[in-house]
This record gives structure tokens, sequence and C-alpha cells, in this order.
């Protein structure tokens, strides 16, 4: 793999911010930027403004100030961010959200068709996809039928069935049971595209990305980036397994 | 909450084109909800029962759902007798059960048992997105279909966060009564799904906009064309059309 | 709230038909596409809503709720009532094929003028009257469709006139919880999320 800082960054935004209507800024001036072949977690608290990050990217938010360029090119109009839904594809946190269709394979060829594929074409490329996450099996079950892992692996078949260059993973693991989530990191190191993953768990970043950022105060920190470090800490109850925030 | 009982078989009409069965189902039941005739009514009944016994379905369901759906029926068939006026049939102490009323009540029951019969041999028989692709291709309005398979989709989900909220509202020592509190309690549950439902379709609608959603609809489904099909919509029509004669014959 | 297959006549069928085609055309040709995904959500949610039991006495009735239909959905209630029957239809087999029209129809034709009297008063924000205009909203759209289906059996024969008053008379409890469910849930939306009314 090329050294990543050589190339061209594929999503650079620059002084964005944006601010839910009646609310306090999520993102400030925030500077980001993603270079091919980089894989990035992000790993804030909630509220903190990471979905929000995506929807921006993705252009379903608009934002207030700031510019966003995509593979080189100026993204400004609902036209521009429309061929960058093509170039990038958002999983979204609920699984619900995304699938739609009655069958899973007419949700799996819903973006190739409109992408303007034809009839054939959008089945293949659906079939394939399948295929490629041990689904083929699947095509003809119902949607809201599936199991929440299930349901997952075919909301990211949605996505992958448009052949993105770049992914957006909002908490890909939530909720999933312990087979997919091997089966979704073993996906994820197969497929040949630049990431970016929300996520809390420190043990997925850091087994499926290279760099961790986070965000705080609406801005992305990525001068500072995650170290991750163990260390001795003491209090009640704290022989039993636990979490910390 | 939503089941298709009727829709897993392998039956010649699971088998026949839904478009097929859609058709034939709708022309029948119109014909068979204007007849007046005792001789055609008890012929079309005997025939959506044929019907249900060809589609294969268990009778005990069929039964059970006949028993729930027949409560309007009842209704009409306590009272129309008792209240029909005209020539009494007989009478009962001062209850008079007149004959027009009787007449009425029989020819009601007979239409609405033959109607949902055959409905539910042609057209539950079918699973949702068959129906919906169905509805597609016979050229319903693309916005209809859509909002048909959507709305189906979701109460599913809505189902669960609703059973999510009654849940913790019964964890907290909730019980109906017929009280001003709980009927707030009601509402605000209701208010409730409403507020997670219009969430809800906000990141479905971002969703679909991020795999190109620009207003177009497709179905992937394609209906194999068979003489078998058109054998069936014959066969349906030709019975439909003996019904009609038997009611012009002996009622017209 | 329908009326089962096999009981009107043509007339009254395919009138209920013609008036329902022409009210769900309105609606959908003023849905937008991207309302489509709201509306659909929106109307599963009522769906579910409807099965919801409310205690009266020592019996339950379940919630018609076409008030609140009218007032958050306007003219697209027409497509949105139309769908919820045909499910209904399919999946418990009431209503049914030919009576899809007239059942839509008294449903949906309150929700509408519902929607034109009632959404307005609503969105003032004076809080009495808007609570006011919900609890009429509610009740005013319950009787209505009792009153539409009372008329559409008489029409269809004359002798249903006495269990057509039968019909109206249970509605009159179900008008008054109806209405109150409605005032409640439009106070919690004014406050929880206006938006939904447009307001």
């Amino acid at each position: 793999m090329a050294d990543p800082s050589s190339t061209d960054p594929i999503i650079e935004l620059t002084g964005i911010s944006y601010s839910y209507p009646k609310e306090q800024p999520v993102l400030k001036n925030l500077d980001f930027e993603l270079r091919k072949g980089e894989r990035i977690g992000l790993l804030a608290p909630n509220g903190s403004g990471k979905t929000t990050l995506f929807h921006v990217i993705m252009g379903l938010l608009p934002v207030s100030e700031g510019s966003i360029r995509i593979f080189g090119r100026k993204i400004e109009t609902e036209k521009d961010f429309v061929w960058v839904r093509r170039k990038i594809g958002l999983l979204f946190q609920d699984a619900d959200d995304q699938l739609f269709s009655p069958t899973v394979l007419d949700d799996v060829a819903f973006g190739p068709l409109n992408m303007g594929k034809t009839k054939k074409e959008a089945l293949s490329i659906s079939r394939r996809v399948l295929s490629f996450l041990g689904l083929s099996s699947f095509e003809d079950r119902i949607t809201f039928k599936l199991s929440g892992g299930e349901k997952k692996l075919v909301s990211l078949a949605t996505v992958l069935s448009m052949d993105p260059e770049v992914l957006l993973l909002d908490e890909p693991l939530n909720g999933l049971d312990n087979n997919t989530r091997i089966k979704l990191i073993s996906v994820l190191k197969t497929i040949d595209v630049s990431y970016i993953i929300i996520s809390h768990d420190i043990d997925f970043l850091l087994e499926s990305t290279d760099a961790i950022y986070t965000l705080n105060n609406g801005r992305i920190e990525k001068d500072t980036t995650v170290y991750v470090h163990s260390h001795d800490h003491a209090h009640m109850m704290g022989n039993v397994p636990h979490q910390h925030d | 909450m939503l089941q298709e009982p009727f829709s897993v078989g392998n039956s010649f009409l699971h088998r026949t084109d839904p478009r097929f069965r859609l058709v034939s189902a709708l022309l029948y039941s119109i014909v068979v909800a204007v007849l007046y005739g005792f001789f055609s009514l008890i012929a079309s009944a005997v025939f959506s029962l044929a019907l249900v016994r060809a589609a294969g379905l268990d009778g005990k369901t069929v039964l059970k759902r006949l028993a729930l759906v027949n409560g309007f029926v009842l209704l009409f068939l306590l009272i129309l007798p008792l209240t029909a006026g005209g020539d009494i049939f007989f009478s009962i102490g001062f209850l008079h059960i007149y004959q027009p009323g009787v007449v009425l009540a029989l020819q009601i029951a007979l239409k609405s048992n033959a109607i949902i019969m055959a409905f539910i041999a042609l057209v539950s028989t079918m699973n949702f997105s068959t129906l919906g692709h169905a509805l597609n291709s016979l050229g319903l309005p693309h916005k209809f279909v859509f909002l048909f398979i959507l709305t189906y989709r979701y109460i599913f989900v809505i189902e669960q966060e609703y059973k999510k909220i009654w849940r913790s509202i019964k964890i907290r020592g909730f019980s109906p009564k017929t009280t001003l509190h709980c009927y707030k309690t009601y509402a605000y549950m209701i208010g409730m799904i409403f507020v997670k439902a219009s969430a809800r379709a906000e990141r479905v609608y971002r969703a679909m906009r991020c795999r190109g959603f620009n207003g177009s609809f497709y179905t992937l489904a394609e209906f194999p064309s068979s003489g078998k099909n058109w054998l069936f919509l014959f066969f349906m029509l030709f019975s439909t059309f003996l019904i009609i004669l038997m009611e012009l014959y002996f009622y017209g | 709230m329908h009326i089962s297959e096999g009981i009107l006549t043509w007339p009254v069928l395919a009138s209920g038909a013609a008036f329902a085609i022409a009210g769900t055309g309105i609606g959908l040709k003023k849905l937008k596409t991207e309302d489509i995904p709201k509306t659909a959500i929106l109307s599963a949610a009522f769906f579910v809503a409807s099965l919801i039991h409310v205690p009266i006495g020592p019996s339950s009735v379940h919630l018609i709720l076409n008030g609140i239909v009218g007032i958050l959905l306007g003219w697209a209630a027409f497509p949105a009532i139309m769908v919820a029957l045909s499910l209904q239809a399919l999946f418990f087999q009431y209503g049914g094929i030919t009576t899809l029209g007239v059942n839509t129809m008294l449903m949906a034709l309150p929700a509408v003028l519902c929607h034109f009297f009632f959404h307005p008063l609503i969105l003032r924000n004076n809080q009495f009257l808007s609570l006011a205009a919900g609890f009429s909203g509610g009740a005013f759209s319950v009787f209505l469709s009792g009153i539409l289906m009372a008329a559409f059996l008489v029409f269809a024969q004359r002798e249903f006139l006495e269990v057509s008053l039968l019909v109206i008379g249970v509605h009159i409890p179900v008008m008054i919880i109806e209405g109150i469910i409605t005032m409640f849930c439009i106070g919690f939306l004014k406050k929880v999320q206006p938006s939904l009314m447009g307001g």
C-alpha cells in the first residue's frame, strides 16, 4: 500500500460548522482529511457529533460554514452530493433504517437500479455482493424477519452493491452477536476501500483501523491521536468485570 | 402481529400468477356482492368453499378467521328479523319475526362469507412482497405501491417500539382503568409512538437518499408467463358468468 | 371501523369506490416524493396505535384515531387510510375488497375535514384553544365516521335503519374517549415535537 500521506485526500473538510435548529453548534470549524487507503477509527462520547459528521459528508445535513471537497472536487449543491453518494457508502447505525424493501434482493438491488443499471445488471451485482458476504441463500428472505446480525450484514450488502470507494461505518458492531462480529471484521480486512468507523469498541478499532481520532468540542483532534494504553487503578467492586466511560 | 398463515402452501392456487388471482378475485367479489337470489348465493358460497379447499388451507384457521369477521354480520342476523317489517314469519310472544328481515339477513350472511372465503383462497394466499409486486405490475400508481410496501415494513418496527414503551409504563405500576389519568397516559404513549415514527422516517429517508433514491420505484419480481394462468382466469370468469346466469334465470 | 363484505348494495359500493379513488388521487398528487417515507411510517404508527385497546368501564375499545391522522397528514390521509384498510383486509379479513372504497370514505373524509377545521386552531399559541380543537377534532371525526357509516347503510337498504342507529349509539362513548386521547396527544406533540404538526 502506498504511503497514504503521499496521495491526494479523498475527503477534505475545511472549517465545517453545523448546528441543529435552536441548539448549540455540534461541529465547530472542523477540519478533516481522509486519504486513499486510510482506515480511521472515530472514538468519542455520545452526542459529540460523530453521526452528524457522517451525515454532513453525505450531504444529508446542510452545513452553515466551511467547504467540502471529495476526490478533489468542490461539493456544494444537492447534485454534487448525488455524485458523492455513489462514491461513499454510509452504513447506518440502525439497520432497520436502511432496509425498507420486502425482500433482501429487492433491497440490495435498490442502489444499483437508482444508479441507472438495468434490472439484469442490478441482479447480477446484488447476487455477487450477497455471495461475497456469504448471504447467497438470503435472496428471498423477508428483511424484517432477519435477526439483528443478519440485518446488519444485509445493510452492508446494500451499501457495497453501489461499489463505493469509501465506507463510513456508524457503530457497525452495535448489538451484533459474536459470529457476525467476526464476519464483519474479516470482511473489512478483505475489501479494498478506505473507511472511517465510529465505534466505542477499542479492541475492534485497534484491529481494523490504522489510527484512532476523537471529536472534542466540535473539532476532530487529529494531532492528539488517542493512544490506547493501560494502567492499574483501584476502586470498589473492581474485581468484577466492568467498563469505564 | 401481522401473520400470513395462508400464504404458505404449494397448491395450484398458490402457484398461479398473483395478478391473475387478484383480478379474478376482484371481479368475482363484485359479482357476488350484488346477488340476491338464494340459488346463486348458495352456489357462490359453495364455489368459494371449493376454492378454499383447492388452496389446501387449514380448515380450523379459516373457520377462526370467519368467526372473527362475522361479528358485524351477526348484528344484522340478530336485528333485521325483528325490525324489518312486512310479512310476519312467525311470532314468539310479543316478538314478531319478519320474513323480509330473515331473507335479508341470510342473504348478507351468505354473500359476506362467500366473498371472504374467495378472498382468503385467492389473495391471502400471497405473501406480502408478492402482492406488492403484483399491485405494481397491474399498474397501480407507484406512490401508492411504495406507500403500501413501506407502511407494511415499518409496522413491525413500530410494534417493537410500542412494546418497549408499554413495558416501561407497566413497570412503573400503570394499570388500565377508566380514569382521566389513564387516558392521558395512553395519549402520551401514542404521542411518543408518533414522535419516534417521525424520527425513524427522517432516518429512513436519509438512508434512501444515500442509495441514490430519486423518486423512482423498482420491483425486481418477474412473473413467468404460463398457459395455466390463462386457463385459471378463464375458469374463474366462466364460473362467475355461470353465477350471473343463475341469478338472472332464478331471480332476475 | 368498517362495514363488512356483502352488506351494501351496488350503487353505494360503486359511489364509495369512486369517491375514495378521487380522494386518494388528490392525496397522492399532493404527496411529495420526499414525504412518502414520512407518510408511510406515520400510517404504520397509526396502524399499531389503532390496535391498542383502552378501557371503558368493564370493557375496552380500540382506538380509531382518524382525527389525528387527518390533523397530521391532511389530504395524504386518504392514501394512508386506504393502505391501512387494505392491510387489515389482507391480514385480518376485516373490511374487504368490494367495501374498500366505502370504508376508506367513511374514515378518510372526516380525517381530511378535521384537518381543515381544526388544524389551524391547533397551531394557535392559545393553549386552551388548541386543546379544545384537539378534543373537538378527535370527537368530530369519530362522530362523522359513525354518521357516514349509518348513512351508507340506510342508503343501501331502508331496513338497516335500526342497525344504523345502534352503530351511532355505540360510537358516542368512543367519540368521547377519542376526543380526550386526541386532546392530550396534540398537547404532547405540541410540546415535544411541534414540527410534526407543521407548526
